[in-house]
């Protein structure tokens, strides 16, 4: 289990201000950020290579603030693989292993045929297992990943994702992965921190933390796609008013007035050629911008009286209203499809 | 077109420009060698008093590195690490022998360990004289060059990531195991090559070593005796000996710096 509690490193004029969050034992965690969010930061605080202002690291119930990195038992993989140049393959992975044996964590990253090489003569995907190998042979408690996969061409990225995902499984393996990319987080998060400018905005499990951002700003970071700011009221029926721009858009949820985000998933968003009669609170005219592919769903970017908004609609949906830019079109959503936070 | 030529007629000016400054520096040594080198080979055989001037050299340089790179090498790592208050003082302690001139740094070492100093009077009470022989020397030569020797290190030791040490560390290595076992053998090629510099530096050294050490001889203080003593002739064979020496740091640190190269290149 890997703790933080009100962890504060400061590095110039960047500081990591109070950050908590949790990874249960055997989970796996991800913090999602973009570049400058303190995501290094934090995994080199848990390892304890960056001095803390104040806060707590407990790793499996054990404070180790005051622990120095090498009684920490944590495997750190950076995203270049800092394999030592003066020492082969063999010896990297050995390094951090002090007598145990290096066969298990060589079988299961399937480095066998590189033992004998130079590390200067590795690609970036053998490097990156080689450095996995190295920091699970020496049987780490926790493994901290610093965007891993990062370097690696996407089809080798999606294999590294799965065989890590698949490792941590089958061996109860806690770890702590850092990325800025929301699908890397998706695929690989039981627990989900999201961190901007230095500030945990959000952490829980991520099915929670996805489909309950508790801000606009984690909405977007999350890779929301339509996040609307507005003013939000609670009506006397219980149901909230969001007045974004010219749209009014309803929702349901706890009662809220004032500044709020309106965060609407562009696969709840129905498209109809003219007004529909239906139970959706939400319907609206709009205009097709533009059409994109996006995996076996078509991206449809519109226009709702000057609001952008992006809905996810099947291809045979396309074909059958006719979708292409400049046409006329309804949006229409659900109150329930929308979140207020 | 007219642009082109402009172009053409600066370049060949900053040619003539750069090949005048390397003939500068070239042409004395060459004419030194050619005048001097065939009778400065020879000394080396059958000029005992030569032999052992260079012999001498040798020695005390190679201390004088030895002690620069023990002393010098942590001091490079902090450097090179971290940031401390005070940082500008040590820069400044450390800029100061290569700025002040080299008898200046000799008379201050006199000063600091001459007979009647306290700690001149202190050494020698305990059976250690200083001025006058080797171990002066020593000094003097370390005093010149190890600024020289920690400079270049702490060079050589940045260009290794520190994020290196900091898995080495999580892979269980204490502080120290972690600069012996990654940090020192990442950098080896630059800290061999800061040695090779300051060695060279110490082997040439006059100045300072005149003022506190007139015997037992170095070859620079030799060559200097020869030229005052008997004349440009005798002193001749002398310096071209010593050209040729300064050869072999020479094609060391050309040797060490294209490998530098080609490592750093490949580790990037």
């Amino acid at each position: 289990m890997i703790e933080l509690r009100d962890v504060t490193v400061r590095q110039g004029a960047f500081a990591l201000d109070g950050a908590t969050l949790a990874v249960g034992r055997g989970q796996y965690g991800v913090v999602l950020g973009a570049a400058g969010a303190g995501k290094t930061t934090l995994l080199e605080a848990v390892a304890g290579l960056r001095p803390l202002v104040r806060g707590t690291v407990l790793l499996d119930g054990d404070d180790v603030t005051a622990l120095p990195p090498e009684r920490r038992h944590v495997g750190m993989v950076y995203q270049r693989s800092l394999l030592f140049p003066h020492l082969d393959v063999r010896r990297n992975v050995a390094y951090g292993a002090r007598g145990r044996s290096i066969d298990e964590a060589v079988e299961r990253t399937g480095i066998a045929a590189l033992l004998g090489r130079d590390v200067r003569t590795l690609s970036g995907g053998e490097s990156q297992l080689v450095a996995l190998a190295r920091a699970l042979a020496s049987g780490p408690r926790v493994l901290l990943l610093d965007e891993p996969f990062a370097a690696l061409d996407p089809p080798r990225r999606a294999a590294m994702r799965r065989t890590m995902r698949a490792w941590q499984r089958e061996r109860g393996l806690t770890v702590l992965h850092v990325t800025h990319d929301v699908n890397e987080a998706a695929l690989l998060a039981d627990t989900l921190a999201v961190l901007d400018a230095g500030h945990v905005l959000q952490h829980g499990p991520a099915t929670e933390v996805f489909s309950r951002p508790r801000s606009g700003r984690v909405a977007e970071l999350v890779g929301a796609e339509n996040v609307l700011a507005g003013i939000a009221s609670t009506e006397s029926d219980g149901m909230i008013v969001l007045r974004a721009g010219p749209l009014t858009i309803h929702a349901t949820g706890e009662r809220m007035e004032g500044p709020a985000h309106a965060v609407i998933g562009a696969d709840e968003i129905v498209l109809s050629r003219s007004a529909p009669a239906s139970s959706a609170r939400n319907s609206f005219p709009a205009r097709v911008i533009a059409l994109g592919a996006s995996g076996s769903l078509v991206r449809v970017e519109l226009d709702v009286d000057g609001t952008p908004l992006v809905a996810a609609v099947t291809r045979g949906a396309v074909r059958e209203l006719a979708l292409a830019a400049g046409a006329a079109i309804h949006v229409s959503f659900k109150a329930t499809a929308v979140r207020i936070c | 077109m007219t642009a082109r030529r402009a172009l053409r007629g600066g370049s060949v000016v900053a040619a003539l420009a750069a090949s005048a400054l390397l003939l500068f520096l070239a042409l004395p040594t060459l004419t030194l060698l050619a005048k001097g080198g065939a009778d400065g080979a020879r000394g080396l055989f059958v000029d005992a008093e030569l032999r052992g001037a260079i012999a001498l050299t040798l020695l005390t340089a190679t201390a004088s590195t030895l002690l620069a790179a023990s002393l010098g090498t942590p001091l490079a790592w902090w450097l090179a690490r971290r940031e401390f208050r005070g940082r500008a003082i040590v820069h400044a302690v450390l800029d100061l022998p290569l700025l002040i001139p080299h008898p200046v740094a000799g008379i201050a070492l006199l000063v600091l360990l001459a007979r009647g100093s306290p700690l001149g009077a202190t050494l020698l009470a305990l059976g250690v004289r200083v001025v006058g022989s080797p171990i002066a020397i020593v000094l003097a030569m370390l005093f010149v060059s190890a600024p020289i020797y920690v400079s270049a290190a702490r060079e050589a030791i940045a260009d290794v990531d520190p994020r290196y040490e900091g898995v080495a560390r999580t892979l269980g290595d204490s502080f120290r195991e972690s600069v012996h076992r990654v940090t020192l053998p990442m950098a080896w090629r630059g800290l061999l090559a800061a040695a090779v510099t300051a060695w060279a530096r110490a082997a040439s050294e006059f100045g300072a070593i005149v003022i506190l050490a007139w015997q037992p001889r170095v070859a620079s203080v030799l060559a200097y005796d020869r030229f005052t003593t008997y004349g440009l002739r005798e002193a001749l064979p002398v310096a071209a000996a010593l050209v040729l020496i300064a050869f072999v740091p020479l094609v060391a640190l050309r040797a060490l710096g294209a490998r530098r190269q080609a490592v750093a290149s490949v580790a990037r």
